[in-house]
């Protein structure tokens, strides 16, 4: 009971503190949102339009364009311009809507739609990819009314209407992409990628930041009390983590709770995540605990420890991808545990990752957890000794 | 004997080179106020360290309730500590404070919340049981400091410099309280530096100096092993320190150190001595401003046994 009594004057404090719900509650969310909201950004291609006189056939196809989630339609005075736009990288890509368009479809001959992009930029060639799906389909139709026109009579606009009826009920193929190296370097995307790497970096910089109220508590000589009492030294510690293991759970549950709810993410393999999240939350304990007994002061807890995690959240691919680094600064981001917990994440959200996938990451993060605890533990043995 | 709260023998403690505690030994009967008088540095809350299991001594032993208080929890219930610092939590209530220290001694339910109420009224902060503890005065936190140490019913409360840095409003209050622990049976280990502190709330006294118990008994026991003797309180312009050597060098005085702003003598007989005194004073370039002969007290004692003012 005397452990629950400790957790719970820690806990209470925390509740009462403004300045550290922030950093747990609203600084995380407000990030995710912002990373997420960016990554996001690179997986909606902006398409430039030039119409040169396309008549109606141009404006379907426009609407089609506008149509696709994928892509964010622009339209431009001038070739030239929109050439400007897709150089500046205000573009992905770009669409030449020819004049006479419209004619060329209703008499049944062949027409080109220009695409605009840079060949040696792969977000420029997956955009006009994706453009170039739009305007297949869009030909599809117009052939199929064409060859109707052209074989029964009637109408170009009643077949092509026709046409587009009937292929709402035809049969889709449906395509499946599946990963076929477990261990490639394929990155969750949007806010898949961002709520893993902000829950990793949020809930050890705050455990570390969290470290002030244990080293005001020792300043204020509240240990010392508390040994005066009929307690042990190991439910003070007991109690201590507790505290710290609660808050980061509980940090690491609303990050996962927002993401799920708000922005879709999906963590994967349930009782993988759940035992990704407990190691990584002892983490955070054992390194805030650690933290409340080496600085001096709360000011110093404060100040520097997020200074200390957000420089080993940049080291382990919190802050961008370990896939762009130097494979030197991939290593030395591998001496840090965060390195470890976005590995097994990516895994578990890019690329379907198991608890057997997940299994060596763990051990890891176990063992870090268990240093940093063990260390905290005899550092405040010696706090309570005097 | 074999009733006592509290027995210390022989205690002994060092920090490397430095022996802070030596050869200290005294015994608490119930209901009574025992006050560790000494300067700063004498070694008092060091002892009260050892007496709460804060502290292991390198030598001696500590006994409670006639058991010894060295790795026994159920020992460590019948002392009550108050810290020298409020040793609280700033901000959470007085109330809540209260609640988390008593569950330390596994005060549960109606039983904690009746208790809470009981040391909060004790120390005249029922009104303010809801508030946060980093609105409080000065004087008010100590007294909360107090409470949270009378909480489950200590037979020994041990209090160490309860008054430091408070108004003498609160110090007064505090005192009174004191004084009414030892009337319910509850006995007080009580250090201070503060000789009318002492004086008034102290039942027996143990003056401790450099680590060493150097006397110990009532104040009427103290003062008589002065014998005839009076303490001179001299104010006077100029160096101080060139005064008491010269009064050390005067017949009659015995004592002579600086403290406070004063020089203060301990003389075979105050009145007699103090025209050589004065004439002393003159001789040496630091006439004398003002005279106080005051009849022996706890200072005169500490001046007497140590050769230095308590205050020094």
């Amino acid at each position: 009971m005397t452990v629950l009594a400790i957790a719970r004057a820690s806990l209470t404090r925390l509740v009462r503190d403004r300045t550290a719900l922030f950093f747990l509650v609203v600084l995380p969310v407000l990030v995710i949102v912002l990373v997420g909201a960016t990554v996001r950004g690179f997986s909606t291609w902006k398409v430039g339009v030039v119409d040169e006189g396309a008549g109606a056939a141009g404006q379907r196809l426009v609407a089609a364009l506008d149509r696709s989630p994928d892509l964010a339609v622009d339209h431009y005075p001038t070739v030239r311009a929109m050439s400007t736009a897709i150089a500046r990288g205000e573009l992905n890509t770009g669409v030449v809507l020819p004049a006479r368009m419209d004619e060329a479809e209703r008499g049944g001959s062949r027409t080109s739609v220009g695409l605009v992009f840079e060949q040696a930029n792969s977000s420029m060639q997956a955009a006009a990819t994706a453009v170039a799906a739009v305007v297949r389909a869009e030909g599809v139709r117009v052939q199929a009314a064409q060859f109707a026109t052209a074989q029964a009579g009637g109408t170009f606009a009643t077949n092509l209407s026709q046409a587009a009826r009937l292929e709402g009920r035809l049969p889709r193929a449906q395509v499946r992409t599946v990963a076929a190296q477990a261990s490639s370097s394929i990155l969750p995307e949007g806010f898949s990628y961002a709520a893993p790497t902000e829950l990793v970096l949020f809930v050890f910089l705050s455990a570390v930041a969290g470290g002030a109220a244990t080293v005001e508590t020792r300043r204020l000589g509240i240990y010392e009390r508390i040994v005066a009492a009929p307690v042990r030294p190991r439910d003070v510690i007991a109690g201590e983590t507790l505290n710290y293991l609660v808050i980061a759970l509980g940090q690491s549950l609303l990050i996962v709770a927002v993401g799920a709810l708000a922005f879709g993410v999906s963590w994967g393999d349930p009782i993988a995540a759940a035992l990704l999240l407990v190691c990584w939350s002892l983490v955070g304990a054992g390194a805030g605990m650690l933290a409340g007994t080496l600085f001096k002061t709360p000011e110093q807890a404060s100040g520097i420890g997020p200074v200390v995690g957000i420089t080993l959240g940049m080291l382990g691919g919190c802050m961008w991808p370990l896939a762009m680094v130097s494979p030197v600064m991939r290593q030395v981001g591998h001496a840090t545990p965060q390195a470890w917990a976005v590995d097994a994440w990516t895994a578990l959200l890019a690329r379907g990752g198991t608890l057997a996938t997940v299994l060596p990451d763990l051990a890891v993060l176990a063992g870090f957890a268990a240093v940093f605890l063990l260390l905290a533990t005899h550092r405040l043995r010696h706090v309570l000794a005097g | 004997m074999g009733d006592d709260v509290l027995r210390c023998d022989r205690l002994r403690r060092t920090f490397g080179a430095r022996v802070a505690v030596d050869d200290v030994s005294f015994r608490l009967a119930p209901g009574e106020v025992y006050g560790l008088l000494g300067p700063n540095g004498a070694g008092k809350t060091t002892t009260i360290k050892m007496v709460c299991g804060l502290l292991d001594p390198d030598g001696g032993t500590v006994t409670i309730g006639g058991r010894p208080a060295r790795d026994d929890l159920s020992v460590r219930r019948m002392v009550g500590y108050v810290p020298q610092d409020v040793a609280l939590y700033p901000d959470l209530t007085a109330t809540e404070n209260l609640a988390f220290l008593g569950r330390l001694y596994h005060l549960r339910g109606r039983e904690l919340a009746a208790r809470i109420d009981e040391a909060l009224e004790l120390t005249d902060l029922a009104s303010r049981g809801g508030d946060r503890v980093d609105s409080f005065s000065g004087g008010m936190k100590r007294r909360l400091n107090i409470a949270a140490g009378l909480l489950h019913h200590p037979a020994l409360l041990v209090l160490d410099e309860p008054t430091v840095g408070v108004d003498p409003q609160s110090r007064h209050a505090i005192l009174e309280r004191v004084d009414s622990f030892g009337r319910t049976g509850m006995s007080v280990l009580y250090t201070t530096h503060y000789m009318e502190e002492a004086e008034r709330v102290c039942d027996r006294v143990g003056i401790i100096d450099h680590g060493r118990l150097i006397a110990e008994g009532t104040r009427r026991e103290l003062v008589a092993e002065l014998g005839q003797k009076d303490r001179i309180e001299l104010a006077a312009d100029g160096d101080l320190e060139t005064l008491a050597a010269a009064c050390r060098r005067t017949g009659g005085v015995e004592r002579a150190s600086v403290a406070d702003g004063t020089v203060q003598l301990v003389a075979a007989d105050g009145r007699r001595t103090l025209p050589a005194v004065i004439e002393a004073a003159e001789h040496a370039g630091v006439p004398v401003r003002s005279v106080d002969v005051t009849e022996p007290d706890l200072e005169a004692v500490f001046l007497h046994l140590t050769g230095t003012a308590l205050r020094e």
